[in-house]
């Protein structure tokens, strides 16, 4: 469990993302793992937005605050399950070479960024959940703490995919150019010649990856040294200034045409749009006071305008 | 004493264990330590205004709770967005030091709020007034708040130079601090205690959020 959760983290740092680690043309984390710390965020968050309706002054709801720790992990999971076909449908259409496998990981990667900041933002919520009996106050409150848990969330998506699209370029560059001839060491066992040769390739290959990454923003030598297959460990070129590149780090230059740049945008609003209206068709996450506790509420209206009827709820 | 009288001094100084310390465990102490000791002496003072006869002793004891609680409470509410924030941009490496230099603020603001309390005595000396009292003591916490500031910008100098994503960060910290912060004074309500009042430590009728109640403010001198 606590692997998991480190896994996460190697996520948010964006160790997870960095070029060098998309080498193999997907984000390197165990689905299942992360999927399960998704679920229990979720569940940390609707326990924060829950508590709105234990503290009822009339009665508690204890029934709101099971459902609400229920129901945020499946808002989640059901928006990836409706988007992933697709999302990894117009991907290809458009010549990623992303596998339907790298495009789960992609996006349980991005949720979990999602969660991850949502749930941290959790005890927040809690907090005015317990002070406050304005429930359009809440209600707004949630979805200000969404939007922004699912900006970063998105924005963390855009830049890896991103990146996914650049790390693609250096193998294909790479195969090309045959390495030129070099004296080969005395072999002493075969295993260590083979990283010798494994390492003159990278050596071969590092005017490419030096050209790569000139089109990167603030990634450090180090990033290629780690991609070369080095037996060696890696040391940062200039500890010093040495800055690792962030999760969210925009890639300048980067070698991406029209079309995928606007698929991608599409991804994001894709995304974006149908978790605000699954959202909405789970509802209630908090409880109306004025209501009764129900599991989900019959069909009305959408989320933006009832978004836009709360706000004017406030006031009157 | 005298050596943590030091370190409080050395807290207004920006002095240089603060952030880059050896030992941040320790530093830490030392920074809540200020917080909790410099915020229960503002806060006595501030429940001095209905006197000290009677059950008033108690006013005094609670308001002096209240501050400290204030300060860090809010803190560590607003702590875990920030670090997860600080890591998705990038900024794990320094997060040690941004923690230290909010923290660092807040011991700032405690300190000073300390130093201003002679004044408040001397206020409530001079006036009767509860509305004015109420004033005065948000002058003084405004007053902390802006060296609070002034003392958290010096302490994330540094990291600025070093990364200048720092200061995007930085403004969403004060943000979130102070919409965290200002709904929790308004929960820890009465600090001074109204004389004409019950000693209380929450005040149950009042039970409510400060925004909503600004907002129909707010609301009301537009529509008239």
């Amino acid at each position: 469990m606590w692997k998991w959760f480190k896994e996460l983290d190697r996520i948010l740092r964006g160790d997870a993302t960095q070029l060098a680690a998309l080498e193999r043309g997907s984000v390197e984390i165990p689905v299942l793992g992360i999927s399960c710390v998704i679920v229990i965020l979720g569940m940390i968050y609707g326990v924060c937005m829950g508590t709105f309706a234990l503290l009822r002054p009339d009665r508690p709801e204890y029934m709101q605050m099971a459902a609400s720790a229920i129901k945020t992990p499946a808002l989640f999971l059901i928006t990836l399950v409706i988007t992933f076909p697709s999302l990894y449908v117009f991907n290809a259409l458009v010549g990623s070479r992303l596998f339907p496998l790298a495009v789960m990981r992609l996006l349980i990667a991005s949720l979990g960024v999602n969660l991850a900041v949502l749930s941290s933002l959790g005890p927040i919520v809690a907090f005015f959940s317990v002070t406050t009996t304005s429930y359009p106050f809440i209600v707004l409150l949630n979805v200000l703490v969404f939007a922004v848990a699912g900006m970063l969330g998105l924005s963390f998506l855009l830049q890896t995919l991103h990146r996914l699209t650049v790390a693609e370029q250096p193998r294909g560059l790479r195969s090309s150019p045959p390495p030129p001839p070099r004296p080969q060491p005395t072999p002493s066992t075969e295993p260590v010649s083979a990283i010798g040769q494994a390492a003159s390739a990278a050596l071969a290959a590092d005017p490419l990856a030096t050209m790569q990454d000139a089109t990167m923003q603030g990634a450090a030598p180090s990033d290629m040294a780690a991609e070369t297959p080095s037996a060696e460990p890696v040391q940062p070129a200039h500890s010093g200034e040495y800055q690792p590149t962030g999760a969210l780090d925009r890639l300048e230059q980067s070698v991406i045409n029209a079309h995928v740049r606007f698929i991608f945008r599409c991804w994001i609003f894709v995304f974006g749009i149908v978790g605000a209206q699954v959202g909405w068709l789970m509802r209630p996450f908090i409880g109306n006071p004025n209501q009764d506790f129900a599991w989900f509420r019959p069909r009305a209206s959408n989320f933006f305008e009832a978004v836009a009827q709360t706000f004017w709820n406030l006031f009157f | 004493m005298t050596s943590f009288l030091l370190r409080a001094d050395g807290v207004l100084r920006g002095a240089s264990w603060i952030t880059r310390s050896s030992r941040p465990w320790t530093a830490t102490r030392d920074l809540v330590l200020c917080v909790c000791l410099f915020g229960l002496t503002y806060g006595a003072a501030m429940g001095t205004f209905g006197g000290l006869t009677g059950d008033r002793p108690l006013q005094v004891l609670y308001s002096a709770c209240k501050v400290p609680l204030l300060l860090l409470g809010t803190f560590l509410l607003s702590l875990p967005s920030f670090a997860v924030i600080n890591t998705l941009f990038g900024l794990r490496r320094d997060l040690g030091e941004a923690i230290r230099a909010v923290v660092a603020a807040q011991a700032g603001v405690a300190t000073v709020l300390a130093s201003l309390a002679p004044f408040t005595l001397l206020w409530y000396v001079s006036a009767v007034s509860y509305q004015v009292a109420i004033l005065f003591n948000a002058a003084m916490f405004t007053i902390a708040s802006l060296a609070g500031q002034r003392l958290l910008r010096r302490y994330y100098q540094p990291l600025i130079a070093r990364n200048r994503r720092h200061r995007v960060l930085l403004r969403t910290w004060i943000v979130v601090y102070a919409f965290v912060g200002i709904q929790m004074g308004w929960m820890f309500r009465p600090f001074i205690g109204s004389p004409n009042t019950p000693v209380q430590f929450f005040r149950e009728e009042t039970w409510g959020n400060a925004y909503v109640i600004v907002a129909r403010l707010l609301w009301q001198v537009i529509a008239l």
